[in-house]
């Protein structure tokens, strides 16, 4: 049969199953709701209540908590199918936190990123929003622009396109960047400096991963590089995850609007009265503007935190499966190729909750620490 | 320390601030290279000559564009293929996922019933849930129920409102419309399906609009659950087809192919945002606020 028409029927099917299952969980919630006395508006507002959530109900007990439960369970089992799970206690948890060094190397990149890729996207999220703050004319058009690759970056067509772009030989991101220093000679060493710290970090941190200096070594040995080596990016390991971070912060257009919509929200007579009082505006921006934004930047890093570790599309597509060598291993995607790549069903369950509850307890880390720097204003009130 | 914020220029005012005004134009502009340049290289290299794209020499824009590759895939059937494979899945996954997110977000918003923070609460929690832990298991429940290899399960599951962060979003705009609309309605002999479906829904327009967007850029976008469910190569989405064009055996890719594939893929998302753009900046800006 054709898939599509097959899906399609199947859709249909569906609707039908969604609206029938609404009518019973509805229809036992009226039930409950006249046994336990209650009057006919009562009755009639439970039912309606329940008939428009159950399409979510019905699907949380099927795809959420069914599922959850019996990932739970498998995380404990050595499962590949189609044979049937074999129960084999901790050894799966134990095996990923001690002896599986795929996964500490994913691990400590998605670390990485999160480290050294979101301090750069927060900050390069709040200039922008600082500029279009201006409200000068043609703001507007800014706002597009900046948001727009939020849409694209995820698609493997955007990120190919980043391949070409980022080709360390004849991509245009390296000649744009020799271009500029035509016209700006002094930015030559500044490049020469960045050059050799991302390197020599990138090369420290492998070695940490690996427990293996010689390429720290090499690195440190070549010294301060000439001014004739550019960046690599997506093609060797010392500038591929740098290489995810850059699209990265090109694509921070969601965390600017956040930031743009806080920014609107400090009340304006807070900068008259510093004003008066004489600050100047770098006092402005760091004792009024940034702590009274400081519930933004605590959302941004919440969201962030969670969006890094979950990187996948990029490391798929833009460095050919994790390449090179490994440096763009992230959590999701040595949970992705463990599972479906190597069918290892327990072992990606197990995998997923170790995610979860490193996703858990960050989030908690940072609830607990938001006391001491974000600012509610309903407190003072 | 108390002069410097107003040190007195010899510039009258109204200079120092077209001056800084011209600044933050020209890092606007800046930014807005930044942003755009990957997108004018991808238009750029889809209209060269496979020379020009894979020269040493950088070309800028080619001597004489070419529409070669923009031909060479429309007419291809395969790639037709894809590019209805795509609409289909991202049409059926965003109405059913609209439709349900819809009913589910009237029933958290406008009628009062027993257990609807408890339920509210619940779904919440769900955003915490990263996406991978329901992924293995409900791949293993898929493949028991005879559904890997087809387009149900990258479909299917949205259509139980899948999107707590859209049912969210859709509650606090419909929080917002007047009481007052319901009761009249109830009085009149109304009940609550034509309610939702005749004056609320209508009065949701933009919201839905915004979600709509949001459902057609991750179903357009989806890579992984396609890459898992989707065995066969006539079942493909786009996005899994673009990110296998590279092959790593050749030396010479066929890059302006690639990009004229890439470019007509991204179109229809730059379309849609083009047009609902002030909607959608709106809400992303909501999220942050409220959530």
């Amino acid at each position: 049969m054709n898939p599509k028409l097959y899906t399609l029927l199947w859709a249909i099917a569906t609707v039908a199953f969604i609206i029938l299952s609404s009518l019973a969980v509805a229809s036992v919630a009226k039930l409950v709701a006249r046994w336990r006395g209650k009057n006919r508006l009562y009755q009639s507002r439970t039912f309606a209540g329940y008939f428009f959530a159950s399409p979510w109900i019905v699907g949380y007990i099927i795809f959420v908590i069914g599922p959850t439960l019996a990932s739970l369970y498998w995380s404990f089992t050595r499962f590949k199918l189609p044979a049937p799970p074999v129960w084999v206690g901790l050894q799966n948890y134990i095996q990923l936190l001690t002896t599986d060094d795929q996964f500490r190397v994913s691990i400590l990149n998605s670390l990485y990123v999160t480290l050294f890729g979101l301090p750069l996207q927060l900050a390069t999220a709040l200039v922008l929003a600082l500029l279009l703050y201006r409200r000068l004319p043609g703001e507007q058009v800014f706002r597009m622009i900046y948001y727009l690759p939020v849409m694209l970056a995820a698609n493997s067509a955007m990120l190919i396109t980043w391949r070409l772009v980022l080709n360390p030989n004849n991509g245009i991101l390296n000649t744009l960047i020799r271009m500029i220093e035509g016209v700006f000679p002094f930015l030559v060493p500044v490049r020469q400096g960045v050059v050799w710290f991302t390197e020599i970090t990138n090369a420290a941190f492998l070695g940490l991963q690996r427990g293996d200096f010689n390429l720290l070594h090499q690195t440190l040995a070549r010294g301060l590089p000439g001014p004739e080596v550019m960046p690599l990016w997506h093609q060797s390991q010392l500038w591929s995850k740098p290489a995810i971070i850059l699209i990265g912060v090109w694509s921070c257009g969601t965390m600017m609007m956040i930031y743009l919509a806080a920014l609107s929200s400090v009340p304006p007579h807070l900068y008259e009265a510093a004003l008066v009082d004489g600050a100047n505006g770098w006092q402005r921006f760091w004792r009024i503007t940034f702590p009274m934004i400081s519930p933004a930047t605590f959302y941004n890093l919440v969201v962030g935190i969670i969006a890094t570790l979950q990187i996948f599309e990029q490391s798929y597509v833009l460095t050919d499966n994790g390449g090179p060598a490994q440096s763009t291993y992230f959590v999701a995607y040595y949970l992705w190729r463990s599972t479906f790549r190597f069918n290892k069903i327990g072992y990606g369950a197990a995998m997923s909750w170790i995610l979860l509850v490193l996703i858990l307890i960050l989030t908690l880390i940072q609830f607990r620490l938001a006391n001491k720097w974000v600012y509610y204003e309903y407190e003072e009130a | 320390m108390r002069k410097t914020g107003r040190r007195e220029s010899f510039l009258p005012r109204k200079v120092r601030q077209a001056f800084s005004n011209g600044i933050v134009y020209l890092l606007l502009l800046a930014g807005s290279g930044f942003m755009l340049f990957p997108l004018f290289w991808m238009l750029s290299t889809s209209l060269k000559t496979m020379e020009e794209a894979n020269s040493p020499r950088i070309t800028w824009w080619p001597a004489e564009p070419q529409l070669d590759a923009y031909r060479q895939v429309l007419t291809d059937s395969r790639w037709l293929l894809y590019f209805s494979n795509s609409a289909f899945v991202t049409t059926l996954a965003v109405l059913g996922t609209l439709v349900s997110v819809a009913a589910v977000a009237y029933a958290f918003s406008r009628i009062q019933w027993p257990g609807r923070n408890i339920v509210f609460f619940l779904m919440l929690s769900t955003l915490m849930l990263p996406y991978q832990t329901t992924l293995v298991p409900q791949y293993v429940m898929f493949n028991k129920i005879g559904w890997v290899g087809t387009y149900n399960p990258i479909i299917i599951p949205g259509f139980f409102a899948g999107g707590a962060l859209y049912i969210f979003l859709l509650r606090q705009f419909m929080l917002g419309l007047p009481k007052e609309l319901d009761e009249a309605a109830l009085i009149d002999g109304a009940n609550h399906f034509q309610i939702w479906w005749h004056i609320i829904l209508p009065l949701c327009k933009p919201a839905l609009a915004t979600i709509a967007v949001f459902l057609f850029v991750g179903n357009w976008n989806a890579l992984q659950a396609p890459l898992i469910y989707l065995q066969r190569a006539n079942m493909y989405t786009l996005p899994v087809v673009i990110a296998n064009l590279i092959n790593p055996q050749v030396r010479v890719q066929p890059w302006p192919l690639i990009m004229a594939a890439s470019a007509l893929t991204m179109i229809p998302l730059v379309i849609v945002f083009f047009f609902t753009q002030r909607y959608i900046l709106e809400s992303v800006a909501l999220t942050g606020t409220k959530g």
